[in-house]
């Protein structure tokens, strides 16, 4: 989990991004998009602490920061993957994906 | 829309609705004729289309990331199509259909390249048993109409579907369900059942847009996300 790379963390987005996340997601018609999909009105709280994390971090090099924003993507990430797949992923791509088309190709080959 | 080829199995398997596929004959044409024609319109749109929705950016974007770039010339083709489909996909030669005759605004065939560049990015991604395995179409057309703004509030506005509250997931279960009756012989009552075990899983899938794009602002925002993915994945 602890990469011993040679780039110095620095947060998962630019500081910025948080911040017109924030403002996306309250934006009224976001609101609308989200009440229209789920039913229900969007929660936004957690862009505006992640920003606020975000600049922490960038101004005073906050342990605490470093983390509450890492959990807080964590989280993000193992809410899209808590679905178990209908499917398998592959390893590779299809073979045939850029084999050329045989027009003269016959049906039963 | 999806189809899959089996030989002398056409009709099961939805082919008849693409008359033009697999005559075994390459149909040529006057330059003229060309230039005039459904076709030329459909080349010009879909030409218009890779290169200015966000939608259709980003999945050709994660396509050629997963080894499957994708080249107009191979993988489109704009054909003559019966009744009121507007395209499909063909995993048996790696193809998106496009009906010429069938889709008339920019708006249409941006949607619908979006639709079925989520067929082929499932393709490409994940062992997708398009012939055998109706869970596995049921996912992929699930997806494919939650994600390309086919059931986008001003597209059902559009079509005189005035839903409000949670009206995308009702339409999105109510297209998944058309296009995979329209392409395979079961019955209604089993296509539902089929739709209902697979919707939570496939409707919150996101790949590649990380959220639900509901206008180019959103897929804006999610190509934004995507072109950001190795500093995210990095710093997790």
């Amino acid at each position: 989990m602890d990469r011993s790379g040679k780039e110095a963390w620095k947060p998962p987005r630019a500081c910025d991004d948080y911040w017109s996340e924030f403002r996306h997601c309250k934006s009224l018609k976001n609101c609308f998009h989200h009440y229209y999909t789920y039913g229900t009105s969007p929660s936004c709280q957690q862009w505006k602490e992640d920003f606020h994390n975000c600049r922490e971090w960038e101004k005073h090099r906050a342990t605490e920061s470093k983390e509450a924003l890492q959990r807080s993507e964590r989280n993000r990430v193992a809410e899209q993957r808590k679905f178990t797949p209908v499917w398998e992923l592959r390893q590779s791509p299809p073979r045939d994906w850029h084999m050329p088309l045989n027009q003269e190709k016959p049906q039963d080959s | 829309m999806v189809q899959t080829s089996q030989p002398k199995q056409e009709e099961e398997y939805g082919y008849d609705l693409f008359p033009g596929r697999n005559t075994g004959q390459h149909k040529g044409r006057s330059f003229t004729e060309s230039l005039l024609t459904f076709n030329h319109k459909c080349q010009v749109m879909l030409q218009l289309a890779t290169e200015t929705s966000p939608y259709a950016k980003l999945l050709l974007s994660a396509m050629k990331s997963s080894g499957c770039k994708v080249f107009k010339e191979r993988h489109f083709s704009c054909e003559d199509c019966d009744g009121t489909v507007s395209g499909g996909f063909d995993a048996d030669s790696s193809q998106i259909v496009l009906c010429q005759n069938n889709i008339h605004q920019q708006s249409h065939m941006n949607r619908v390249v979006t639709h079925e560049l989520i067929h082929a990015f499932d393709h490409c991604r994940a062992h997708v048993d398009w012939f055998n395995n109706l869970k596995h179409l049921a996912c992929s057309e699930i997806r494919a109409a939650n994600l390309s703004g086919d059931c986008s509030f001003q597209t059902e506005f559009s079509r005189f579907n005035f839903g409000l509250k949670q009206h995308q997931q009702a339409c999105v279960r109510g297209r998944a369900l058309r296009s995979i009756l329209a392409v395979r012989k079961i019955n209604r009552e089993e296509a539902e059942k089929i739709v209902d075990e697979v919707f939570d899983t496939c409707f919150n899938d996101h790949a590649p847009f990380g959220r639900i794009p509901h206008d180019k602002k959103d897929a804006g925002f999610a190509g934004r996300d995507y072109e950001n993915r190795g500093r995210y994945y990095a710093n997790l």
